[in-house]
Order: structure tokens, then C-alpha cells, then sequence
């Protein structure tokens, strides 16, 4: 089945909902993504300077995360 | 948020908020949806026959239709990650909202604190979001629930 085309929807109701879901799509995506990194070797450095935010705001956002789940979570 | 004045059975709830939906669905912050999901779980409002499973089948599903209104699917991408430390909840706005709204009950009914089926009254009180968009999904009328509160 083809995607349908991305375009704002008619019912603001739909369109506002849509954001909420996008904002926790992009919150998985990133979770993932940040986790696949740092196993692959990243620096937090390096998953900051693809993301487009400092490595502070990464580290902060992540590191508890990715150390409970058991994942290095180095300074570097 | 005052939570001195609300009665232990809405602490909790709060609580299982955080510890149960929140935190196992990879969210840091409770939601109204989570609040939803542990009022629906808790022995309390057991009376009202809301069905916990049939609710978060519901905001799954909410989810899937948000994101295929704008094109997007995500139904190949993995679960949320647990979140596994024990930290302080934290209050989305939403979650505030509905809190606020269950207190403000409780004071018109001049009640002293604050109990589980007010919590729930805040938390039905919403006209948008994903807490009255999930309910129409699962095909729980709102009005008639909260008539019987």
C-alpha cells in the first residue's frame, strides 16, 4: 500500500494529535538511535554533533537511561 | 500540587502512575493517559468496569491513527525502552491539568480530600488530548462514566 501524501490534516483535533505522536515517535527514534550508537563505539560527543545539541543536553538527557539498561555509559 | 490533602488510595494511584505506566512505556513524566491507566487499575473504582487492557489497546491504537493522519507509519519500529531508575515523578502538563481539575471537584463537593474517583473526574474533565480520544476508541462514553462519579 502506498503512503498517503503528508499534509496537515483537516480536523485540528487530528492535526494537534498528530504532533503529540510525532514529538513521541522522534522521543523513540532517539532513545534507540542514541543506544544503537554508543554501542557501536560513538563518543557522547559525536552522538551530540548529529543530533545538533551539546553534549551536556545528550548526556544528561541519556546517560542514567543507557546506564540502567546496562550500557556503557563513558565520559568520553 | 498539594499532594498532602489527597487521600492515601489517590497517592497511590499517582504513584502507579509513575512506577507502572509511565516508567514502563519509556516516559520520564506521567501523563494524563497514565493516570487513566492506573485509576482504571485500581480496586477502588473496580464499580465502573473500566478494563485497563481494553484502555491501553485504545491509546495504542489512538497513536497509530495520530501518526497515519500525517502519513506516518511507525508499526516496525521497537517498543519504548523501560525506564528502570527509581526517580521522583515528574508531572507532564496534561497529568497537572487533570489533577487540578479532580481538586477543584473535590472542593465544589466540599470534600476534604482528595480520593480516587476525583482524580478520575479530572482526568475525564478533558475535551482534547489523548485521554477523550482514546475512550472514544474504546467506545466509553464519558458523560454516562461520569454521571455515575
Amino acid at each position: 500500500m502506498p503512503a498517503p501524501p503528508a499534509a496537515v490534516p483537516d480536523d485540528p483535533a487530528d492535526a494537534l494529535a498528530a504532533v503529540g505522536a510525532l514529538r513521541r515517535l522522534a522521543d523513540r527514534v532517539e532513545d534507540g538511535g542514541v543506544a544503537r550508537a554508543l554501542a557501536d563505539g560513538w563518543s557522547w560527543g559525536q552522538v551530540a554533533e548529529a543530533l545538533g545539541v551539546t553534549r551536556q543536553a545528550v548526556h544528561k538527557k541519556h546517560a542514567r537511561r543507557l546506564s540502567a539498561a546496562g550500557l556503557k555509559s563513558g565520559d568520553r | 500540587m498539594a499532594l498532602e490533602r489527597f487521600a492515601k488510595d489517590a497517592r497511590a494511584v499517582v504513584l502507579a502512575a509513575y512506577q507502572e505506566e509511565a516508567r514502563s512505556r519509556g516516559s520520564g513524566a506521567v501523563e494524563a493517559e497514565h493516570l487513566l491507566l492506573a485509576l482504571s487499575a485500581h480496586p477502588s473504582l473496580r464499580h465502573l468496569g473500566l478494563d485497563h487492557d481494553r484502555i491501553e489497546q485504545a491509546l495504542d491504537e489512538e497513536e497509530e491513527r495520530s501518526l497515519a493522519a500525517v502519513g506516518v507509519s511507525a508499526g516496525s519500529l521497537e517498543s519504548p525502552t523501560a525506564l528502570a531508575r527509581p526517580r521522583r515523578p515528574t508531572l507532564a502538563t496534561s497529568a497537572k491539568l487533570a489533577l487540578q481539575r479532580g481538586l477543584a471537584a473535590a472542593q465544589r463537593r466540599r470534600d476534604r480530600r482528595i480520593q480516587t474517583h476525583h482524580l478520575l473526574y479530572g482526568v475525564l474533565a478533558a475535551d482534547h488530548g489523548r485521554v477523550p480520544r482514546a475512550l472514544r476508541i474504546a467506545g466509553i462514553d464519558v458523560e454516562e462514566l461520569r454521571a455515575r462519579l
